[in-house]
């Protein structure tokens, strides 16, 4: 086998699950739930549990199944890929990632195989990472799936804080109360918005077929078997959870049938079959969306049993394509012809495949939409929408087979860039199978009925109360004729598709609807935002931070007084002001004048002088308040502090006087509103009552026990005289280390390992 | 009396006499000479006081008169502080020598710093609290600027001491307020001060001051100035010892003076660290989008992983703290694992840090890219990896805390900034091939590297056990 190791392995591990999962066929069947649980992270309520009912059963047959033929198909169709095992090793990654979340009965296990399945893609779509555009896309689907899986997640938590649990199984049969919670709401938009994304709904329908540019593989198996089912599987456990209410019941079909018509429109329109294929895939999410939410018994039991049919038409195509592809060289509808002659097997594996997805008896896919037609007449409220969906949707895909199946394969072969022949055995095997099993569901509709549509049914539906009777034909009714007016319009819109190919083409044209644009503005403007912060915000000049650090301090400080309403006193202003005697103003405007020459001198020299002048106002009002020690520190302090920062500046480049000018309008605002919020604050906190308990203290001891009257003296050299002695050694070490400074350091940039020894 | 006391503070004098004992032994000795064995040796002391405190430690001991508190809480964030702290000097050792930066004052100032951590997180007083906060930034200022002979270096490393200076200002400012009003700086005073959830305006503006003041420490926004500017100006080591133990220190800090001295006003504080948290998130996530240079990305990140942990804190409840140990955990090791690959990127012998070196890294080195892949995912709080049960844990508390709003927040946050951790992944995978890192990695960095990146993976198993600890760590601090 092509691959090597690799190769078989990757083939091996799915077949073996595959017939593992067989095993609990008949359990299910009979309308058993197994339940298997671990702990795993006890604190954080995380369980790895897993429940196997006739939904995850469907899903793991379907993900295994495929999953071996399609790797089974790659062994051939990248087995010579330099990066084979690279490509093998995602792809069982991704495997177990959806395996993990159609098993998983935890929510928030399932939410972590959720995660593990975007990631995995993510890397699968990028896989021809030479490709600009394959990179573009793989992101594109990343970011798109990952934000609606963190809104699942916050959707989760809620739903698991409402239930108490995060066991589906003990979450599902709470649906009451779910519904009738405060929260229901908020839980089903963001659970949607989770299910809609992965799976592709209108409005973020766009990342899947810009997805298709992964290997043809990974779109057979991701892209329309698996992955973007996932939405779909959501929804469909959730149902007895969270559906039968207006909203899920709106939500689903409006988007459901809105994505149906949307994409099997823009399917005729493309000229590459696997697009044609992509946006067919479109369609049948948005159908299953749709029955889903309809959510009446026939609907449930239309929705799954289409999408087993879906799965088993759809990778068949793609897999066929993909042999076209490898063996022409080409996927463009108008350059394949006739390719019947050369390549007989892949002709007959893409008629039946086709055959089942035109919905002509007696495949399953017959029987699928007659199920669909009768779910969606039989329903109380928008059958009349619901049905007229289905039927442009099935008429337009009677048409898209053709395209992919009929036109390929018929008439006079043409040239194509490599001379066609037919495809090697594995892959065509795949395509064949899944081919044959549309066929022979049909002949034998109740072997899928008993083993996956009836238990998925009940599992969706929430009760095993429902009969589930598939059958090919039974009688003339109006489903029936609705499907053969579906085939007549179908044949009609066949002969003309071409023409009408190209008028889309020239509608598109004039009318561009186009969601990538709006994708990149979207990622454009993240960047921009980010681009201005730098600029605004983080421009490396400091004083711009310290203008923002001030800037919150008074917002902040003025919140709390505002919001705490502590300026709700009387203050009696004019009492306060007859109070000062002439050498307080004095001082005040001394202060004043002091702080006013700082801010508008021009030379750094002056302000400093001036910053002095404001000190040692505060020194006075220290002596007219009868405390001299306090003012003598200040005033040392003060003249210090002038001369060092004098002795610096004179170092210092001067001012550039236009750089500074016009800013300083915005500071003085700032200055105000900080002065403004301190005097506040300060006015405040002098109402309320200080703690005096130290003071009191202080004053009945001092004399007693100290022999002092000074109370400050008294604690200085006395109540904590060991601490000032520690701060004299203080002192004292940082005037050792200032004349260790001053004597002056000659670094030498080039030799800084002996740097040291000239200080 | 006094020796019981000390008894209680064994680990932090063992390291205050190692520090000295170091700086005296290499002044007289060979200097510069003895700084790579002195590193190695600090590493190692670290690493045993490190398992001495987790070993010997149980259950609530306090000394001199509730200055000092030795508890389960601070015993976690202490093991956090030394183990990071020694990782990172063992990891940053080649590059310093390299660099010609590896001096003998490098290990001790960070055993200075480490002390000074330690005492932050064992602070039961605002003095302490002080003290402890100082003896770390001091240290820090120094190390910041320790490229003497660069620009960029000492420019962030005078910024960084201004804006520090300014915070420890407002810090001071506030401690004053609280001290009169509450007629105590001890935090048991504190919280008796404001029995009954009645504080008055003087506490309230006092704690608005110090919450300024520890906002600073950890970098949240709107106080985060600092961070993109001395994490890019910085030696590289350095800036991995910057994003790792003092953001540990600072936020159990925040934690211990939020719960232990203002635990009566949780619905006054909680509204401050919850716009904290939500500015950071975002500011952090948007703004490492437009970054170029790796290191001003990471100091985004660590921006918006404040917020995170922050998001943790303003919960409010045990369950909060709790998750915000394991976030704070879990991002250490992450950054560990980061910088230790950013550290060795090299091209051509030269040290390179801008993003779009990584291109098509992969393919180069498809083991330390897998590893640094891990890793971003890690970053990003992708789910399996351990990151994202960092983040569950925080939403989670938020949730139970009925703050949905802020959880909300929270995740849309996180979605913006895992963006650009997958615009990295992106271009080391996927990047137009074009000469790039060429760097050899050496053992350390490379054995940090890949064990950071391992325990992402390894360690969604049980976690190694630590929400256990972090949950009795939360207890005691909230009760």
């Amino acid at each position: 086998m092509a691959g090597g190791p690799a190769g078989w392995i990757s083939v091996l591990i799915p077949a073996a699950l595959f017939a593992y999962f067989l095993g609990f066929v008949p359990a299910v069947s009979d309308g058993d739930v197994i339940l298997l649980a671990t702990e795993w992270v006890p604190s954080l309520d995380i369980r790895l549990s897993v429940m196997i009912d006739g939904l995850s059963l469907t899903f793991a047959l379907l993900i295994t199944g495929i999953g071996t033929l399609v790797t089974l198909y790659s062994t051939k169709y990248l087995g010579s890929h330099p990066e084979y095992p690279r490509f093998v090793l995602y792809l069982m990654a991704f495997m177990v990632g959806m395996l993990g979340l159609t098993l998983s009965d935890n929510l928030l296990a399932l939410f972590v195989f959720w995660e593990v399945t975007t990631i995995s893609s993510y890397l699968l779509i990028g896989f021809n990472s030479d490709s600009a555009k394959s990179r573009r896309s793989a992101l594109q689907a990343l970011l798109v799936t990952g934000t609606g899986g963190l809104a699942l997640l916050a959707g989760m938590i809620l739903l698991g804080n409402v239930a108490g649990s995060f066991e589906l199984s003990v979450i599902l049969q709470q649906g009451d109360m779910i519904r009738a919670h405060p929260l229901y709401v908020p839980i089903v938009i963001l659970f949607l918005a989770g299910a809609f994304t992965k799976s592709a709904q209108f409005p973020f329908h766009f990342w899947l077929p810009n997805a298709m540019a992964a290997p043809t593989p990974v779109s057979a198996y991701l892209h329309s078997a698996t992955m973007v089912k996932a939405g779909i599987y959501l929804m469909a456990r959730m149902n007895p959870g969270l559906g039968g209410t207006d909203l899920w019941f709106w939500t689903l079909v409006i988007a459901g049938g809105f994505t149906t018509v949307f994409a099997s429109v823009l399917a005729l329109r493309q000229t590459d079959i696997k697009q044609v294929l992509a946006y067919t895939t479109l369609m049948a999410l948005g159908a299953l969306t749709l029955f889903i939410g309809a959510g009446t018994s026939d609907a449930i039991k239309a929705a799954m049993l289409f999408l087993v049919v879906h799965s088993l038409y759809k990778a068949a195509l793609f897999l066929m394509i993909g042999v076209v592809d490898h063996a022409t060289g080409t996927r463009e509808v108008g350059v394949l012809r006739g390719l019947a002659r050369k390549m007989p097997l892949t002709f007959v594996a893409a008629a039946l495949a086709a055959i089942s997805m035109a919905g002509i008896p007696p495949f399953i896919g017959f029987i699928g939409k007659e199920f669909l037609y009768k779910a969606g007449l039989g329903l109380e409220q928008g059958s009349l929408w619901v049905t007229g969906t289905i039927f442009a949707a099935s008429a337009l895909m009677f048409v898209a087979a053709g395209i992919v199946a009929l036109r390929p394969f018929l008439g006079k072969l043409a040239d194509t860039p490599k001379p066609a022949h037919e495809g090697p055995m594995v892959m065509v095997i795949g395509p064949l199978i899944l081919a044959v099993l549309g066929l022979f569901f049909g002949l034998f509709p109740d072997t899928i009925e008993a083993w996956l549509v009836a238990p998925g049914t009940w599992a969706v539906y929430g009760s095993p109360d429902v009969s589930v009777d598939l059958y090919l034909f039974r009688e003339v009714n109006a489903a029936f004729i609705l499907s053969m007016v579906t085939f007549a319009t179908g044949v009609v819109i066949y002969v003309f598709h071409r023409s009408l190919r190209d008028a889309l083409g020239r509608l598109f044209a004039a009318n561009p609807i186009k969601f990538d644009p709006g994708w990149d503005r979207v990622l454009d403007g993240l960047k921009a935002l980010a681009g201005w912060q730098t600029r605004i915000l983080q421009s490396g000049v400091l004083q711009r931070y310290l203008f923002v650090v001030f800037a919150t301090l008074a917002i902040g400080i003025g919140g709390t007084i505002w919001t705490k309403d502590a300026l709700n006193f009387r203050l009696d202003l004019a009492a306060e002001l007859d109070g000062l005697l002439f050498k307080h103003w004095a001082v005040l405007v001394f202060i004043i004048a002091g702080a006013l020459l700082t801010a508008y001198t021009r030379s750094r020299m002056t302000a400093i002088a001036a910053l002095g002048v404001v000190g040692i106002g505060v020194a006075l009002i220290f002596i007219m308040f009868s405390a001299p020690d306090v003012a003598i520190t200040q005033l040392l302090v003060e003249t210090l502090v002038v001369v060092l920062v004098a002795v610096a500046m004179l170092k210092l480049p001067h001012l550039d006087p236009v750089g500074t000018k016009d800013r300083r309008p915005w500071h003085a605002v700032l200055a105000v509103a900080v002065g403004v919020c301190v005097t506040a604050v300060l006015v405040a906190v002098l109402q309320g009552d200080i703690d005096r308990r130290l003071t009191d203290y202080f004053e009945v001891t001092s004399w007693p026990e100290a022999y002092g009257r000074n109370i400050v003296n008294v604690i200085l050299v006395d109540f904590r005289a060991l601490d000032t002695f520690g701060e004299i050694a203080v002192v004292v070490i940082a005037a050792l280390s200032a004349y260790a400074l001053l004597r002056g350091t000659h670094y030498k940039g080039r030799k800084p390992d002996t740097a040291e020894d000239e200080t | 009396m006094i020796a019981a006391d000390l008894a209680i503070m064994i680990p932090e004098i063992i390291l205050a006499i190692f520090a000295m004992a170091g700086l005296l032994m290499a002044v007289y000795t060979t200097k510069d000479g003895m700084a790579p064995a002195l590193t190695f040796g600090t590493a190692i002391v670290l690493v045993i006081v490190a398992f001495y405190i987790g070993v010997t430690g149980e259950g609530t001991r306090i000394a001199f008169d509730g200055m000092f508190v030795d508890d389960a809480f601070a015993r976690f964030a202490k093991v956090t502080i030394l183990l990071s702290a020694a990782a990172v000097l063992v990891v940053g050792q080649d590059y310093m020598q390299k660099n010609n930066l590896l001096r003998f004052e490098y290990p001790m100032l960070v055993v200075l710093a480490v002390i000074g951590m330690m005492v932050m997180v064992s602070a039961g007083d605002l003095i302490a609290l002080y003290m402890g906060l100082e003896l770390q930034s001091l240290a820090l200022y120094v190390v910041a600027a320790l490229r003497r002979d660069s620009v960029k270096s000492t420019e962030a490393g005078l910024k960084y001491f201004v804006l520090g200076a300014l915070s420890s200002g407002l810090l001071l400012y506030g401690a004053s307020l609280v001290y009169g009003f509450a007629g105590t700086t001890g935090f048991a005073g504190i919280i008796d001060a404001t029995a009954g959830g009645d504080v008055s305006i003087g506490l309230l503006l006092g704690l608005v001051f110090v919450t300024a003041g520890l906002a600073f420490k950890v970098s949240a926004a709107p106080f985060h100035m600092w961070t993109p500017d001395v994490y890019e100006g910085a030696p590289t080591a350095i800036t991995a010892l910057f994003a790792t133990a003092p953001k540990v220190a600072a936020m159990a800090l925040f934690a211990r003076v939020v719960h232990d001295a203002f635990g009566n006003a949780v619905g006054d504080w909680q509204q401050i660290v919850a716009f904290l948290a939500v500015f950071s998130m975002f500011l952090g996530s948007i703004a490492a989008i437009g970054q170029t240079d790796i290191k001003r990305l990471m100091a985004y990140s660590s921006i918006a992983h404040m917020g995170f942990a922050l998001m943790g804190l303003a919960s409010g409840t045990a369950q909060g703290v709790e998750a915000m140990l394991i976030y704070m955990a879990i991002y250490v090791t992450m950054n560990i694992g980061a910088f230790a690959f950013i550290m060795t990127m090299e091209k051509d012998g030269r040290h390179i840090t801008t993003i779009s070196s990584l291109a098509s890294f992969s393919s180069r080195q498809p083991a330390k890219a897998m590893a640094l892949l891990l890793l971003m995912f890690s970053l990003a709080g992708v789910p399996p990896l351990l990151g994202f049960f960092g983040k569950y844990a925080v939403l989670w508390a938020a949730i139970e805390a009925d703050m949905i709003w802020l959880a909300v927040a929270g995740v849309i946050a996180s979605v913006i900034g895992a963006y650009y951790y997958l615009r990295i992944v992106y271009l080391m995978y996927f990047g137009e091939d074009r000469e790039g890192l060429d760097g050899r990695m050496t053992l350390a960095p490379f054995v940090a590297l890949m064990a950071a990146a391992i325990i992402m993976l390894a360690g969604i198993v049980n976690l190694f056990g630590i929400e256990g600890l972090a949950e009795a760590a939360a207890q005691t601090l909230v009760n």
